[in-house]
């Protein structure tokens, strides 16, 4: 099956941010950066219907300055066959721009399949792959937490909701977005990442729509108070309760 | 030409020419393993050669199988002179090694053939009563999978015990014959003969014509055997008997370079395959190893692992790569084997064809090892510490798992957050970096960045490694480690938010790549810095910067919190209390320390230093014997579901002691006994070495 998917280099989640100069973005001096975690799943889960279906090609794409290489190599060494970076200098906020570009690349490929996460870790748009599903008049199923596209012409897609699930299907070529539940993305193996040395990984202008939104503000969350010991054991208990009915109201 | 000596040299040579023939065979085998080049150092091998080889040194750590085998081995060096003048005798039978010799000499030689037939006799009786009627554990095997060859030994056993009678044999009925002066042999022997004859023929005195034809027999049946013995050899298990001299002398398990030290991958060389998953992948070295194995079960034996009741076996790991060797080399190295050949020929071309992809198609790995016997190594070293022969089982194991990672990404799931942890964070639990100095707030410790900025330098850099700096338990251990030393007066510092894992853990575990990537970071700041000397309290950061790191160009002296506790106690350096409480104190020796580097009395002299009127107890296994505490090899990150807990059968064993104090110097160490003693639902507490010499700091603690 001939799979795209779609991949945004993202920082380390798991740190301390501080905002550039601009007040608009963060700072990026220090930060460790890597695929979104929802993209990894993505990927895993057309690695895993390929290697099911024998045979079939999977493209990783990543829109951004020259650094997202890097994603995509990694991408690579997971087992994705070949690679494309739609350059742009920076990624933009609005969510349609990069559609457009990726909707531009992806027109042409005749893919079966078209995953993205559910939505990148950083931004937390979700907007992008619904965007492109709609750019390339195909139908799309979101937050995917189990895909069956074993036949060939439908995708079973099954989606977590509160306390229930659903099944959906459509015909294929579809986009769908990946949640976790999926299969956890595999560890490259030294193989691998040998391997994704020799793969093909193209370089093409991205053809990026009109920007119209853009962040005006960026600012951190105010300092949590420090916690505080009340003491130990059970002896603890009785000033615990009352500072929860006098200071935090919660009882 | 007598028809004797035509026969013999008949004999001698088929049996001379077959030994060839299979000698060939066996190292055309070896050549199938990779290059590992083991001449460097000659002076150490030879010395390895002399200590554990010639003088049993590792044979005789136990003691009644160690001593009957030390007898056998020396008693066939001195009895092999012997069996080469038989042989001189088979083509020149006049020759008469005594003969040529000054008389005391001769005396001697004499004597010491027959002292040592007879106590080879003795010994090997004794091994054949052992293997068949008293069977230690270790001498039984592990059930599937894991023989014990009991046929092959008692059989080569039986014919040991036969040369020997044939050599006395001969000996004691050929001094009832003239000797070639005319005159009577040895008067001392005489007796002795007589009795053997009475023993043996049923008259005495016996002719001179029956004691010549006894003593013919005993000649020619000792000088068969001994034939038929060395063709023997390369087919069953007792060719340890060939090859374990070589292979100690081969050998780099205890030294020259660095023990312990796993070896570094080319991981830019093309290759299809990373680590081994079949023999060819292994070094020449290793599959040696397979061919020296005695099947003693030593390693076995003392492996925590397999004792605990966990599938690993680390005898059973060598004599899986012989078996394999032996099974796959033939078909790959040509005209090695004849005899299969022969019998392929008569076979049905096809079933032949069949056979041999069934052959190839099977691996070392899955086929023969699982990969649950590899991933319960804790890498302990207490398998090639006992190994008699120096075999390295844990190198097959390492490379095996090498394989596991790099090749095919199959480890444990609990493995992929240590990765993950270790790639992203730098260590292997995630925490945050920035987290890393947390510690010293407050203590006023600089950082080596801190210093440079003021144009200074420190005499040592303290390295706290991921358990000191960021496991609330461990921190304990590097508060009080750097109290001592500010104590001291050392002029140290540390790194900070720029230490990152050396890639240790990453290492044990098989990820040679995320190892390489994170030593060469640690090597290049270390560098940054012009470090020279480091100490460090965690017994695995010890082992990788002062062992491994030189294998990337990072040369530092790495000092072991024990071993410098130790020197600054004995320089008066630490101001203590006086007095002090009476403790009684149990030591359990860290496996990096005691058996990588063979430090077990340094933390010992420092413990009774500080403590003056402590009572250190030892238990049962200790300092190099000491039982792991479960924690190595990356075990410390993955469940341990089958069997007893190592940690809690070593915690048993300290308890025992009755201790009111467990001291530990490793950080894992901690960890595991004190899961250990919470398990027991015991209440001694385990101290760090450090914490219990800064708990008798004089210091102005207050004000600090
Ligand atoms: S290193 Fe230790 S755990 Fe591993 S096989 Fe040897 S004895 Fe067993
Ligand atoms: S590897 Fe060494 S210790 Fe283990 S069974 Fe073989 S000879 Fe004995």
């Amino acid at each position: 099956m001939k799979i795209a998917v779609a991949i945004k280099r993202v920082p380390d989640m798991d740190t301390r941010f501080k905002i550039a100069p601009s007040g608009t973005a963060v700072d990026e001096t220090g930060l460790k950066f890597d695929m979104s975690d929802f993209d990894g799943y993505a990927a895993e889960a057309a690695l895993q219907i390929n290697e099911k279906q024998g045979g079939g090609e999977i493209t990783a794409i990543s829109l951004g300055p020259d650094v997202v290489q890097e994603t995509l190599r990694k991408a690579l060494s997971m087992g994705l066959d070949k690679a494309v970076q739609l350059k742009a200098d920076a990624v933009p906020f609005d969510g349609y721009a990069i559609a457009e570009a990726l909707a531009a690349e992806l027109k042409g490929g005749s893919y079966d399949l078209i995953l993205f996460g559910r939505m990148a870790i950083d931004s937390s748009n979700q907007s992008v792959g619904p965007m492109v599903a709609e750019l390339l008049g195909l139908p799309c199923i979101s937050a995917v937490s189990q895909l069956d596209v074993s036949d060939g012409k439908t995708v079973k897609a099954r989606r977590e909701l509160e306390g229930a699930y659903e099944e959906v299907t459509c015909p294929l070529p579809a986009v769908v977005t990946i949640d976790e539940g999926v299969a956890r993305p595999r560890y490259p193996s030294l193989k691998g990442i040998m391997a994704a040395k020799k793969k093909p990984l193209e370089v093409k202008p991205a053809q990026l729509g009109p920007v119209t939104a853009t962040v005006a503000k960026m600012e951190l969350p105010p300092e949590r108070a420090a916690g505080r010991i009340l003491g130990e054991n059970a002896d603890a208990v009785p000033e615990l309760v009352r500072l929860l009915q006098t200071e935090a109201k919660v009882l | 030409m007598s028809v004797s000596q035509l026969v013999y040299a008949l004999l001698f040579t088929l049996a001379m020419g077959f030994f060839a023939f299979s000698a060939r065979r066996l190292v055309a085998f070896l050549r199938l393993g990779r290059p590992d080049p083991r001449l460097d150092d000659v002076g150490t091998r030879l010395r390895n050669l002399g200590l554990i080889g010639f003088a049993q040194t590792k044979i005789l750590r136990e003691r009644g199988a160690g001593i009957s085998h030390a007898l056998v081995f020396w008693g066939f060096l001195v009895v092999t002179v012997g069996t080469v003048e038989q042989m001189v005798q088979g083509f020149w039978p006049a020759f008469d090694l005594p003969h040529l010799l000054p008389s005391p000499l001769a005396f001697v030689f004499n004597l010491s053939q027959e002292i040592f037939s007879v106590g080879i006799l003795v010994a090997v009786s004794w091994l054949i009563w052992r293997r068949t009627v008293a069977t230690p554990k270790r001498l039984r095997g592990e059930g599937k999978g894991d023989p014990v060859h009991h046929g092959e030994a008692i059989l080569i056993l039986s014919i040991i015990a036969t040369l020997m009678l044939s050599i006395l044999v001969e000996s004691s009925f050929e001094l009832l014959t003239p000797g070639p002066d005319g005159g009577p042999r040895e008067p001392l022997g005489q007796p002795i003969a007589r009795w053997l004859s009475l023993f043996f023929v049923g008259s005495d005195p016996i002719t001179v014509p029956t004691a010549h034809l006894v003593s013919r027999i005993g000649w020619w049946t000792h000088a068969v055997l001994v034939l038929v013995f060395l063709n023997l050899l390369p087919y069953s298990k007792h060719l340890h008997v060939l090859t374990s001299l070589i292979n100690t002398f081969f050998s780099n398990t205890s030294g020259p370079g660095p023990v312990g030290a796993m070896k570094p991958m080319d991981l830019e060389a093309e290759t299809d395959v990373y680590g081994a998953s079949d023999v060819e992948h292994l070094s020449w070295k290793n599959l040696l190893d397979g061919y020296s194995c005695t099947e003693c079960g030593r390693c076995t034996a003392a492996c925590p692992a397999n004792t605990t009741g966990k599938m690993l076996s680390p005898r059973k790991i060598v004599v899986n790569v012989r078996q394999r060797l032996l099974e796959k080399a033939p078909l790959l190295v040509p005209g090695a084997d004849a005899a299969r050949r022969g019998a392929a020929e008569q076979a049905a071309a096809g079933t032949v064809a069949d056979a041999a992809a069934k052959v190839l198609g099977k691996k070392l790995l899955d086929d023969y090892i699982t990969e649950e016997e590899l991933w319960a190594c804790t890498s302990c070293r207490a398998c090639v510490y006992e190994c008699p022969v120096s075999i390295d089982q844990l190198e097959v194991i390492n490379e095996l798992r090498r394989n596991l990672v790099l090749t095919e990404s199959r480890f444990p799931e609990e493995l992929m957050p240590a990765f993950e942890g270790l790639e992203q964070k730098g260590n292997p639990w995630s925490f945050a970096p920035a987290d890393r100095g947390a510690w010293a707030e407050g203590m006023d410790i600089p950082t080596m960045a801190e210093l440079q900025a003021r144009g200074e330098k420190a005499d040592v850099l303290f390295w706290v490694g991921c358990m000191g700096s960021f496991d609330e338990r461990a921190k304990k251990i590097t508060v009080a480690f750097a109290r001592i030393l500010k104590a001291a007066d050392v002029r140290f510092a540390i790194l900070g938010q720029e230490e990152a894992c050396h890639g240790d853990p990453a290492r044990r575990m098989g990820n040679e790549y995320l190892y390489q990537v994170l030593a060469k970071g640690a090597i290049e700041v270390l560098n940054g810095y012009e470090v020279k000397t480091i100490v460090t309290h965690c017994p695995h950061c010890f082992h990788q910067m002062g062992t491994e790191f030189p294998q990337f160009g990072g040369h530092y002296e790495v000092i072991h919190h024990s071993e410098y506790l130790e020197r600054l106690l004995a320089d008066g350096r630490v101001p203590l209390e006086q007095g002090g409480d009476k403790l009684v104190v149990a030591y359990h020796d860290s496996c990096y320390l005691g058996r990588y580097h063979e430090i077990t009395e340094q933390p010992r002299a420092a413990l009774k230093r500080a403590l003056p009127v402590m009572t250190l107890v030892e238990p049962a296994r200790t300092k190099s014997r000491g039982l792991c505490c479960g924690a190595g090899g990356g075990r410390m990150w993955m469940e341990e579901k089958d069997g007893k807990r190592i940690n809690v059968e070593r915690t048993e064993e300290l308890l025992a002691t009755g201790a009111d104090t467990i001291a530990v110097a490793c950080p894992f160490c901690m960890t595991m006994i004190s899961d250990g003693v919470t398990a027991k639902s015991a209440a001694t507490p385990v101290m760090d070495l450090s914490e219990l010499v800064a708990a008798r700091l004089r210091e102005p603690t207050a004000a600090s």
